[in-house]
């Protein structure tokens, strides 16, 4: 009887214990960016995905030695066009932006803002306020051009078999000198999710 | 018994048909010279420890003067495991460096497999570096 006693008050104990567990579950609560409790979704590049994609593609340029060739250390990077050939609307600055911050930390590269594909500046007013001193001072603005050029495009593949989803992300990128238009670099990264459902850490 | 027997023979063909561990060929005399770094281990998880355990550390410098360091890691089990693994840089001064590339990586390992994860610090001031590593939930 005792035992019973015992082994009951045991089960109400665990029993509260869940069932508080699952109600602080439920509360929103700060989770690091970079750490492994982000939700992993199979309908859309996570933060993590941007994340692992910039890190590897950073490594592999890096490692290629390509950006000591350059004549002048920094040389300047434009960004050109991303496309974005998935079924997302993604930012594709979730990725160029940790790779120019990364690049930037090297102090091998710095990129302009003040040319962009199309005619698209990044910081228009940067651009403005460059002409309109050159203008005032009466010489002729002298806009350093980029020696590289960043241009990539994003891929998604689906395939499914019963309820287990697949879904890769290509994330592709190609850094070309702007004075004969050839590829110096190209890098290449997959990420390959399989599931159910999205879940919570990797 | 009889019956007892064929159930068994079966049970132990399902658990080790689970398992399916890696083969390798390599070079009998490697040509590569690698250069090693002397490192110091912090083992808080025992079990992850038994799992994975870490064959060699080796550095180098990349694109002039960034540090990369490598490690190899080998997964003792013979099922495959997925781990995740962090690297800090940390500079001259002992302060530890941020990158907006530097978080929580993961990697899966088959059984027994050797395999080399990698990281090249962003940041010139890097001279240091410290891998975090742990079992995935």
């Amino acid at each position: 009887m005792k035992f019973t006693r015992l082994t009951l008050l045991a089960l109400t104990a665990a029993s509260v214990a869940f069932l508080t567990g699952c109600a602080t579950q439920n509360n929103a609560k700060y989770v690091d960016s970079q750490g492994p409790n982000t939700i992993v979704s199979l309908n859309s590049i996570n933060i993590q995905d941007w994340n692992t994609a910039a890190d590897k593609l950073v490594s592999s340029l890096l490692a290629s030695g390509v950006l000591e060739r350059a004549p002048e250390l920094p040389s300047v990077m434009a960004i050109s066009r991303i496309r974005n050939n998935t079924q997302q609307q993604v930012d594709t600055d979730s990725l160029t932006k940790k790779i120019r911050i990364a690049l930037n930390q090297t102090g091998k590269v710095v990129t302009t803002t003040t040319m962009g594909p199309d005619g698209r500046v990044e910081d228009a007013m940067a651009a403005d306020a460059g002409a309109m001193g050159a203008f005032m001072a009466g010489q002729k603005q002298v806009t350093k051009l980029p020696y590289y050029t960043l241009s990539g495009k994003l891929l998604e593949d689906r395939v499914s078999v019963g309820s287990t989803k697949q879904v890769t992300y290509t994330f592709q990128l190609s850094l070309t000198t702007v004075k004969d238009g050839l590829a110096l670099w190209e890098g290449e990264e997959l990420i390959t999710k399989q599931g159910q459902r999205s879940s919570v850490g990797w | 018994m009889k019956t007892l027997l064929p159930i068994l023979a079966f049970a132990a063909l399902g658990l080790t048909g689970c398992a399916t561990s890696v083969n390798t060929v390599q070079r009998a005399n490697p040509q590569a010279t690698p250069s090693y770094v002397a490192d110091q281990r912090v083992v808080t998880d025992t079990t992850l420890a038994r799992k994975l355990s870490t064959v060699s550390v080796n550095e180098a410098k990349v694109s002039g003067n960034l540090l990369k360091i490598q490690v190899t890691l080998e997964n003792r089990s013979t099922k495959p495991q997925a781990f995740t693994y962090k690297f800090d840089w940390i500079a001259d001064d002992g302060m530890e460096l941020s990158g907006p590339t530097g978080g929580w990586k993961q990697i899966q390992l088959e059984g027994r497999e050797v395999r080399a994860i990698s990281a090249i610090a962003t940041n010139p001031r890097a001279v240091d570096f410290r891998l975090k590593v742990r079992e995935n939930n």
